[in-house]
């Protein structure tokens, strides 16, 4: 435990996402207009009236940013949780099961590492509709494979030990055994995973509505820079500090996954 | 070697294939044709949809259409886009260059300085140096390359005037010769450091972390314990055995790159092919897409390829019977 608060990554991570869950939660409370109201003020500068603020079309970014918290953490924990879900099953299996499974299914990751992920989000959203599902759905689809390798390694190196060994002996099935012991002893490097790749669904997300392709009913801070970007001149605020939301949350995730890491992966620990 | 190349080969094209077919499923179940587009909105005459449907094939079963799109690819043959009616080939050839340009030149450019920045944060690691650029890499890291952009735009060609915002070439100026190369790389600035410095950080934090990996393994003890010197230690020992990696994420970056470069293409309006890509997305252009798709992955296959081969040369562990 000791070495969770040494780790400084780790704890300047979770204070910064405190911070943004507490904005998320707390959103009605603090935001100081109707992020979807047309205010009379168009382009108005960052003042008292509007903190941050206000678009093209009137609206306080200030509130904007504050809402937009909501839809950058659904986005990226639901699509990591996906991704976490397949990469520890298919993963488990090869691992576990070993053999000619382990063989398909590792061909199977390996083709869909070389996948251009990005390309193939771009399609499925364009294509079949820009709505939070589906964006959800895809990112989580195309992204399972690290997870996958991960559980993978953990499965092969846990089905040698004397208490799975002893599981099998006694004639529990394997699929049980998979689920009440590997899976849940072999977790941990997952979970650090995950984080990393809530920052990326968030990156990735963000990414996809400034391209226009983001969910027209909702508040996302990649809708917002690319909003902003017409005004880039007049109303430099809008697009910056939009942005920069996006950077604070990633970092965020990024920094506890990085810690994480760490904490598993001594080798790596910075002597002191 | 000669194996194990040929497998690659063959795993590579098995992969083009199969993403090829992936995405052909994908384009063809997406609600929405190019026939209503190109027909217009305005009471498209029933007749003229049917004509156009099988104009472009597309009355067959999906699977008959599957077979004689690789048919045709076979003959070298991308078709015809839907939408201007010119090659696939035409169209991407004339768009590649620009992409490929800022794509090979950034990650370049970032492997070589992340890896160099990374070795020398190792060798000093926990001074004031590593520490500040440790932290500035988990920065950019977290950064999203088209925000990067446009701050690029606000700062070095809005507010400073040292770079034009947009294009690759000044059109009115209609330079010729050393001006016109002059005038690129004047254009390529700013999006090139958007595509370098979102790259930096993983070729770094990665240099970085094989040398303190490498310089903590026994055989680097005792070579220090023998006397030998630091910097012929690094040379001969720690540097090749810690570069491994970053081969490995050299591939692995470029591939990323090619696909994700499409927004800050569209950021600094260069002409490559993402605007190419996003136009034939919008209108539902099933050639060209499947052409840039079919561009991407077998050039992620190559890379990949390469890379293997590259590491086989230089890891002398490594060796395929």
């Amino acid at each position: 435990m000791s070495r969770l608060k040494d780790n400084k990554q780790l704890r300047n991570g979770i204070i910064f996402l405190t911070v943004i869950l507490f904005v998320a939660a707390a959103a009605p409370l603090l935001a100081t207009h109707d992020p979807f109201k047309l205010n009379e003020d168009i382009l108005a500068a960052p003042g008292s009236k509007y903190l941050l603020g206000s678009d093209g079309l009137g609206r306080d970014v200030f509130s904007g940013i504050i809402y937009g918290a909501r839809t950058s953490i659904m986005v990226g924990v639901i699509a990591a949780v996906i991704s976490a879900v397949i990469g520890v099953v298919i993963g488990g299996i090869a691992g576990f099961f070993g053999g000619k499974t382990d063989l398909v299914i590792s061909e199977i990751i390996n083709i869909f590492l070389m996948l251009p992920s990005f390309f193939l989000i771009l399609i499925v959203v364009a294509l079949f509709g820009s709505n939070l599902f589906n964006m959800m759905i895809i990112i989580g689809l195309t992204t399972w494979t690290s997870n996958a390798k991960l559980m993978r390694a953990q499965a092969l190196s846990l089905r040698e030990r004397t208490f799975i060994k002893a599981q099998m002996t006694l004639g529990k099935s394997r699929g049980r055994i998979l689920i009440e012991h590997i899976i849940p002893n072999g977790i941990f490097p997952i979970i650090a995973n995950t984080t990393m790749n809530i920052s990326q669904a968030i990156l990735l997300e963000s990414s996809l509505s400034f391209l226009g392709l983001g969910d027209p009913n909702l508040i996302s801070w990649g809708q917002m820079v690319y909003q902003g970007k017409s005004y880039l001149v007049n109303g430099w605020w809008v697009s910056t500090f939009s942005g920069l939301a996006i950077v604070i949350t990633v970092l965020a995730f990024y920094l506890i996954g990085d810690g994480l890491n760490n904490v598993l992966n001594p080798k790596l620990r910075a002597k002191k | 070697m000669k194996r194990f190349l040929l497998k690659r080969i063959l795993s590579g094209v098995l992969i083009i294939f199969i993403s090829l077919l992936i995405c052909f499923v994908l384009i063809h179940a997406a609600p929405g044709n190019p026939v209503t587009i190109l027909a217009g909105h305005d009471n498209p005459s029933p007749e003229m949809i049917e004509s156009l449907t099988e104009k472009y094939g597309l009355d067959k079963p999906l699977p008959m259409q599957f077979v004689n799109y690789l048919g045709t690819l076979l003959k070298g043959d991308l078709g015809y886009s839907i939408v201007s009616d010119k090659p696939v080939v035409t169209l991407i050839a004339e768009k590649i260059f620009p992409t490929l340009l800022l794509a090979l030149t950034g990650v370049i450019l970032a492997v070589v300085i992340g890896t160099m920045l990374g070795i020398y944060a190792a060798r000093k690691k926990g001074s004031r140096f590593d520490v500040a650029v440790n932290s500035i890499s988990y920065v950019f890291d977290s950064t999203p390359g088209f925000w990067l952009g446009l701050m690029m735009i606000l700062l070095f060609a809005s507010t400073f005037k040292l770079f034009p915002t947009a294009g690759m070439v000044d059109l009115r100026a209609g330079y010729t010769g050393s001006a016109k190369v002059l005038d690129i790389l004047h254009h390529l600035f700013l999006p090139l450091l958007t595509v370098t410095l979102i790259q930096i950080p993983r070729f770094f934090r990665i240099a970085r972390s094989s040398v303190i990996q490498i310089m903590s393994e026994d055989f680097i003890t005792t070579f220090r314990a023998a006397g030998m010197k630091e910097s012929q230690i690094f040379r001969d020992y720690v540097f090749k055995n810690a570069i491994l990696p970053t081969v490995t994420l050299f591939g692995i970056s470029l591939a990323y790159v090619l696909g994700g470069i499409v927004i800050v293409e569209i950021v600094f309006a260069w002409p490559g092919m993402g605007r190419l890509l996003m136009d034939a997305i919008m209108k539902r252009d099933y050639p060209l897409l499947m052409g840039i798709y079919l561009t991407l992955s077998v050039s992620i296959s190559v890379t990949m390829l390469l890379v293997d081969i590259v590491y086989a040369a230089i890891d002398p562990r490594i060796r395929y019977e």
